[in-house]
């Protein structure tokens, strides 16, 4: 299974859809800042959600070096399994 | 307004957009992030040009800082120890002045250590940043204050932040925590942008519930809030069991510096290991002096808090009356929100035209990127003073 159509990424793609007013389809390698207009402070609101969605703690040094869907779904992966 | 260098290299290309929205902001009127005062009259009262401006956003909340006392203190600490200390805590920056405040400070809280330090954002940085460390869990309110944040990058600690004002939702976040690490909860007793007040016994019955102290930053609520002033935890009854509180003299103290507070004694140990509090000059001789002068008169007279509250709960119902809807319950902080930034940009000049000067609150400095027109309240302010301000908000 490739990243575009994991569960992890489809359950993303809906989140950032709720949080971008730019519509465009999320692919993996749009960038959350400058392709999604999602500035620093609402990524950590969206981080919160990430929180809740996956109940897993993602704390927020780990949000600041995120740029990409692929690097943000990756990232959930890894917190999920620690 | 400034001629940004475009090129990709340059150190200033990425303040292009602000400096386009600063711009903008400014050609509407006045700009309210270069604001001078060319003459201070008063708590209340300032001279910008030919005009004296009513002041209505200073933080300047129990007036104290033309109070005879601070006044004096100040002068006699220039003449008795100079101008500044020249050195940091550790080395030579330590007098008999800042020891005699910590005592001061010790016998206000009934805490068992304290800690001055030259500014409240440095005590924030001082405190967290050393407090928690690698391995450990900060857990911050989602609508701190930037110290707060910034402290949080200097900790080695992981930080997770939890809805604002919620304890239900930190508690879920604090169940999610491994067993390994300490755990620290910051929250702040009086909000500065939307003045909404913290349920501090709630957050600390649910951070001790999950092994976690429990810092409270009192930068606004102390001097305003609880017995002659001694803040939020001591208004809900829970002063004595919260771990931490920091603050600063720059508001209700008249004075420029910030304070720790603790009933752990092992406090005192992060003098030899934090870096905030190490690697700066102390406060100046006269600085300490007007914020001991400053806590004399709040643990001796609680008249001013007295009249500042009165003088809120005046400004709170008129706003109401005249149409405005305050973001939270009276207090020593009112803001409105305003629909856009234009909205509130535009109004900001027209009470300026009126000769009333608040804050004007735009994001990203602001709780949910609102558009605020913040007002604070001073013990000075006079009930004919909150009518004139009154009159140019039924204006706007």
């Amino acid at each position: 299974m490739t990243l575009a159509n994991s569960d992890t990424f489809e359950k993303i793609s809906a989140i950032l859809k709720a949080h971008t007013a730019v519509t465009v389809p999320i692919t993996p390698d749009l960038l959350i800042g400058a392709d999604l207009a999602i500035d620093s402070v609402q990524m950590f609101d969206l981080v919160m959600e990430i929180e809740d969605a996956y109940d897993i703690s993602f704390p927020i040094e780990e949000a600041s070096g995120i740029d990409t869907v692929q690097s943000l779904v990756e990232a959930i992966e890894r917190l999920k399994n620690v | 307004m400034f001629d940004t260098d475009t090129n990709r290299n340059s150190v200033f290309a990425k303040f292009e957009k602000l400096a386009e929205r600063m711009s903008a902001v400014s050609a509407v009127g006045r700009s309210p992030f270069g604001m001078r005062f060319d003459d201070m009259l008063s708590p209340t009262r300032a001279r910008i040009g030919n005009e004296e401006i009513l002041l209505a956003g200073t933080n300047n909340y129990l007036g104290l800082t033309y109070a005879p006392e601070c006044t004096t203190a100040a002068k006699a600490a220039i003449d008795a120890h100079g101008t500044a200390t020249t050195g940091s805590r550790l080395a030579n920056g330590t007098y008999s002045d800042h020891l005699d405040l910590e005592e001061a400070l010790k016998a206000y809280f009934g805490v068992a250590s304290a800690i001055v330090c030259t500014t409240g954002y440095q005590a924030n940085l001082a405190a967290l940043s050393t407090l928690a460390g690698r391995g450990d869990h900060l857990l911050i309110d989602a609508d701190s204050h930037a110290c707060i944040y910034d402290a949080c990058r200097l900790s080695d600690a992981e930080t997770i932040r939890f809805r604002h004002n919620s304890p239900e939702d930190l508690a879920k976040r604090l169940s999610r925590l491994p067993d390994t690490g300490a755990r620290l909860v910051v929250i702040e007793g009086l909000y500065s942008m939307l003045g909404d007040v913290a349920p501090v016994a709630e957050f600390l019955k649910v951070a001790h519930a999950h092994g976690a102290m429990l810092f409270v930053d009192e930068a606004h609520s102390v001097g305003c809030y609880g017995d002659h002033g001694r803040g939020v935890a001591q208004a809900q009854g829970v002063l004595d069991q919260v771990d931490f509180i920091s603050g600063t003299f720059s508001k209700s103290f008249a004075s420029i510096g910030g304070f720790i507070v603790s009933r752990h004694p092992a406090l005192e140990l992060i003098r030899l290991v934090s870096r905030p509090y190490l690697f700066t000059a102390s406060g100046s001789p006269a600085n300490v002096a007007a914020a001991r002068a400053a806590l004399g008169v709040i643990a001796r007279d609680d008249q001013l808090g007295k009249r500042l509250w009165a003088r809120a709960n005046q400004l709170h119902a008129g706003l109401i009356a005249a149409g405005f809807q305050p973001a939270s319950p009276p207090g020593p902080i009112i803001a409105i929100e305003r629909p856009d930034d234009q909205t509130a940009v535009a109004e900001w000049n027209k009470l300026m035209d009126a000769g009333i000067y608040v804050n004007l609150a735009v994001p990203p400095a602001t709780p949910q990127a609102k558009s605020l027109l913040r007002l604070s309240v001073s013990a000075a302010h006079t009930e004919a003073d909150i009518d004139r301000i009154l009159a140019a908000f039924r204006s706007l």
